[in-house]
């Protein structure tokens, strides 16, 4: 897919020269809609749900946080409920929850009467055995990560890569299942951009399916490079955006030599 | 269904024609062609003197029969860009008489550019021919002159996109045009992502388009046929031609195989866009490939007075890659043979074989992984067609057709990785017709027919069972080569014309087409990895009727032609990509898509002056084409991308004197329906944009206008030679390819929206030479 769009600008940029400009589009204005960001992983809690909403296109990127809502997250498979605590306006916090791998968590969400709900196993951990950098192979001097693991002998593991680059989370959507590559030794370089010197945390989350599935729609609809644009699938039920995320988490950190 | 008794009707209708015109009536034959070349003329038109509704019109092949009461004639020859001709013959006896006909000599500063009031008297509507002269002297873009973006300036046609080959019609999809290359089916009619057209004008000889209003011979898409045929070769005389432009080179070499009996063609064209690759400073942008070639080739031959083989074939494929890392390489294959037969002076037979092939491979080459994406879909089809021309009022056309469609989903295999393959899908596609012309008065003209195509779904591939959600419930399993089921859907088509006076006539049409294969596309315009798909259990065949009427009329001795036609379509079982669905995969497809029905209707104004030295014309539709599929924008009606309201286009072509020719175009149409964000949010730090609907805004309008000079160089006895300039899109309008959305660089609170545009002021020169 990325190799595609490189392609498309390639061809784009050398033969035909296109031009860029910013320009004014008349947009609606939209109801605001409830975003839900949850996260359950196999590290120590506590864990975090946030409740925002959304705003029209032209105003400012202030999105307005949802206070006074009921939070509580059920592991099933223990038989532990955990009501979260509003710390700040829209953080709810966990306070007695465990991630596990293989149970089963449930969320239930109600704002205003607005019930939201879900419920996601925690998948085997799959560690990140180590980490190293090169050069980029799409050129232009910039240097590229390459996280090594092993896939399980089991088909069915979806990842997904989060990279902190000079303790900033990156916008960068990487994520891999194992349909092609099952049960091997994996050293799939990631996108390049990084320059010499630059700090890299890179996690690597061991995802469901329908995260999965999560993550490849906020691609798509982030390249915005299909005819019909369309919101991510949520695994939320009740019409929220956003997603409610239960993964194992592994890390490595690299300073680009 | 009843195939028998449509088989019995028709024998018994032939009986009938043939009783009819059995008493004193004697039949001239023969083939209409080209004095100089030998090129058979189709549609050339042949009439008696003294009474014109009494006539006839040469096939695709030049064959003409005409059965008239003994006595002498005095019968006229017609066919555009060629002098009249006067016969004299007697008919006393069968008579065979081929006729040659001399072009207009060129010199005459003056041309025709549309045949003579045959579009008043013919029951045909929302058709459209094109002169292959007419193309060479429209403005292009990269100096290529191109088929498909010619036929986007024509009444109810609509471009895909900014420079784009891929067209709309009559606000149908662009998968549901019939793209043929001498019968052949052209699965994927476009080079470089959309912007060529896999025709080489140099090969082409005829092009017609029908708009959903194809008689009974044509048959497996619901919005239009665009036949092409291609150029029999010269049977007199050895010719090169050829063209140095910009982007593309082409040659061009026919000659006659054996004088008067055979002749060969063979068209070659290469693009050379990765010479500016080179000359970049990028090294894998400089190891990449860009390019596209065509290969067209044509044998004919005589076998005897009543048999004519004809072997055409097409090869063409694009490459592009990116420094061994990533490939890209599509292309198209066909081939037709052909066998004309003369049964008797009244019966033609035409017997085809033909085979298409589109395929793509996508190579990716990176951290040891070497990967292969390869799909595939594969036609071998067998057709055999009988034409009649059974009175001077009635002639009929009949035949079947079979296809064996075989369609690999996408296989992908290579090293280091786990390969995945899925089972070919395999169908038959078959279809009975029967098609009658009758001229029921000299003031009414009917075409009537009706064509019964079945399709059948093989076993082998994988079939599915979905959940009312649209998961999969089951996987179904079938043995190879059982029919798994099988669509029946008849097709009737009518058109008549009726003549209120010598210059203006009525028409009134219905049409019902069925559309069995279906191109499963989630992109802005052509994309070569888009997937066609067979019907299936659960993809239904894309049915639509039209109705449509239109008024024609010819001004001024015939110099102006003067059309208006009305349309209203309605299509069942369109098919549409679910929000989010993963379009790159070779996982089952039937859980991604959903279904629904497509509605469009529309005015097409037409004004063409077709002789002397200015001719051009000038088209205007305005329509409408809207969708309701069930999951989308809450089951409620919503305009379609092929949803232009307004639709411009102007093209003169001016002979300034012997030396200059100069010609322009100008295009205008309102903005297509688009999906654009109606707010945003925030998800792990950035802003996203968020969607309330499909296709609930619109692009800003389109408009561009061309220039084209072309300059005939000195001519010698054996050697001729012109240079063709061109500019596209003079006035340098920068009309927008895509808007997307993003954050402001320079203000992290804002988000922004940016337009892209690409071809202003495109300036080309290119140089042709024939000897």
């Amino acid at each position: 897919m990325k190799t595609s769009n490189i392609i498309y600008i390639a061809l784009l940029l050398f033969a035909f020269s296109a031009c860029k400009k910013v320009i004014q589009v008349n947009l609606n204005s939209s109801a605001p809609h409830y975003v839900v960001q949850g996260n359950v992983t196999n590290q120590p809690g506590p864990y975090l749900v946030t409740i925002t909403k959304s705003v029209n296109f032209d105003q400012d990127n202030v999105f307005p946080t949802v206070s006074g809502a009921v939070v509580v997250i059920t592991d099933n498979t223990a038989g532990v409920a955990d009501t979260l605590k509003e710390t700040t306006p829209g953080n709810y916090y966990t306070s007695i929850l465990t991630g596990t791998p293989g149970h089963k968590y449930q969320l239930y969400i109600n704002a205003a009467n607005n019930i939201f709900t879900t419920t996601c196993i925690m998948p085997v951990p799959v560690t990140l055995d180590s980490l190293y950098t090169q050069l980029s192979s799409f050129g232009g001097n910039t240097y590229q990560l390459v996280p090594v693991y092993t896939d399980p002998v089991a088909f069915g593991n979806y990842y997904h890569f989060a990279e902190v680059k000079n303790d900033t989370l990156t916008d960068n959507i990487s994520i891999r299942n194992d349909a092609l590559i099952n049960g091997q030794v994996i050293k799939q370089p990631l996108g390049g951009g990084l320059q010499q010197g630059d700090s890299v945390a890179l996690y690597l989350e061991c995802i469901d399916s329908a995260m999965y599935q999560y993550y490849y729609s906020l691609e798509q609809t982030e390249n915005q490079n299909s005819a019909t644009p369309a919101n991510p699938i949520s695994n939320l039920s009740g019409g929220a955006l956003g997603y409610f995320s239960v993964h194992t988490l592994s890390s490595k950190s690299i300073i680009v030599p | 269904m009843n195939n028998k008794t449509v088989l019995f009707s028709l024998l018994v209708l032939i009986f009938y024609v043939t009783q009819l015109s059995a008493q004193n009536r004697y039949t001239m034959s023969g083939i209409i062609k080209d004095k100089k070349t030998g090129e058979a003329l189709i549609g050339a038109t042949l009439k008696v003197a003294d009474k014109q509704s009494l006539g006839t019109v040469s096939n695709e092949y030049g064959f003409y029969s005409l059965t008239l009461p003994a006595g002498s004639y005095k019968l006229l020859v017609d066919y555009v860009g060629y002098t009249e001709q006067e016969l004299s013959v007697t008919l006393d006896k069968k008579t065979g008489i081929d006729i040659s006909m001399e072009p207009v000599a060129k010199e005459l500063n003056e041309v025709t550019i549309s045949s003579k009031a045959n579009n008043i008297t013919s029951a045909q509507m929302g058709m459209d021919k094109l002169d292959i002269k007419d193309i060479n002297m429209i403005p292009v873009l990269f100096g290529e002159r191109d088929v498909l973006k010619t036929i986007q300036l024509l009444p109810g046609v609509q471009s895909v996109g900014d420079g784009n080959s891929g067209f709309y019609v009559r606000g149908g999809a662009a998968d549901q045009n019939l793209i043929l290359l001498d019968e052949a089916v052209v699965y994927n009619p476009s080079h470089l992502l959309g912007f060529f057209s896999t025709f080489n004008s140099d090969a082409i000889k005829d092009v017609t388009l029908y708009k959903g209003t194809a008689p009974a011979q044509y048959g497996g898409r619901l919005s239009s046929v665009l036949d092409v045929k291609m150029n029999d070769g010269d049977d007199q005389n050895y010719h090169v031609s050829g063209g140095i432009g910009l982007i593309a080179s082409k040659l061009d070499v026919e000659g006659p195989i054996e004088k008067d009996d055979g002749s060969f063609l063979i068209t070659a064209r290469r693009t050379y866009a990765d010479v500016f690759l080179k000359l970049s400073n990028d090294t894998t942008l400089k190891k990449s490939s860009l390019y596209f070639y065509d290969l067209n080739a044509k044998l004919n031959y005589k076998l005897s007075k009543k048999d004519h083989l004809y072997l055409s074939g097409y090869s063409g494929q694009d490459d592009l890659g990116l420094g061994g890392l990533f490939g890209l390489n599509y292309g198209n294959e066909t081939g037709t043979l052909r066998w004309n037969h003369i049964i008797n002076d009244k019966l033609f037979s035409n017997t085809s074989l033909i085979y298409s092939d589109y395929n793509y491979n996508i190579n990716v080459n990176a951290a040891g992984i070497s990967a292969n994406i390869h799909s595939e879909i594969r036609d071998w089809n067998l057709k055999e067609e009988l034409e009649l021309f059974a009175s001077p009022t009635n002639s009929l056309r009949f035949g079947f057709n079979s296809i064996y469609h075989t369609i690999e989903p996408g296989n992908i295999t290579g090293s280091g990785i786990t390969n995945s393959t899925q089972p070919d899908n395999h169908s038959w596609e078959n279809a009975v017709y029967i098609d009658d012309n009758w001229k029921v008065s000299s003031r009414l003209n009917i075409d009537y027919g009706i064509r019964v195509s079945a399709f059948s779904v093989l076993g082998g591939a994988n079939l599915y069972d979905l959940n009312p959600d649209g998961t999969i419930k089951d996987t179904l399993h079938y043995g190879s080569g059982q029919i798994v089921q099988t669509y029946f859907i008849p097709e009737p088509r009518a058109s008549a014309s009726y003549t209120l006076n010598d210059v203006s006539s009525l028409k009134l049409g219905y049409a019902r087409n069925s559309q069995y294969l279906h191109l499963i596309s989630n992109s802005t315009t052509t994309n070569p990895t888009d997937k066609w798909v067979g019907s299936n259990n659960i993809i239904k065949p894309e049915i639509s009727d039209q109705v449509s009427l239109g008024y024609f009329r010819s001004l001024k001795n015939d110099d102006y032609e003067f059309s208006v036609e009305s349309y209203y379509k309605y299509m069942q079982n369109q098919i549409d990509y679910k929000d989010g669905a993963n379009v790159l995969d070779n996982t089952p497809l039937e859980p991604k898509l959903l279904f629904g029905d497509g509605r469009a209707y529309g005015l097409e104004f037409s004004f063409k002056k077709k002789v002397g030295k200015f001719t051009g014309w000038v088209s205007y539709t305005l329509s409408r084409s809207e969708l309701q599929i069930q999951g989308i924008n809450n089951d409620d009606w919503y305009a379609s991308r092929q949803d232009h309201t307004h639709n411009l286009s102007v093209v003169g072509i001016y002979r300034l004197n012997k030396k200059w020719t100069l010609s322009s175009d100008f295009v205008f149409y309102t903005g297509g329906a688009v999906t654009f964000p109606s707010g945003k949010y925030e998800v792990n730090g950035y802003p996203v944009f968020l969607y309330t609907e499909r296709d609930g805004y619109r692009m800003p309008a389109y408009n561009r206008l061309d220039l084209s000079a072309t300059k005939q160089l000195k001519k010698h006895k054996h050697y001729s030679s012109e240079l063709v300039y061109s500019l596209y899109n003079a006035y340098g309008r920068e009309n927008p390819y895509i808007i997307t959305f993003q954050q402001d660089p320079n203000d992290a609170n804002k988000t922004q929206a940016v337009q892209y545009s690409l071809f202003r002021w495109v300036p080309s020169i290119s140089y042709n030479f024939k000897f």
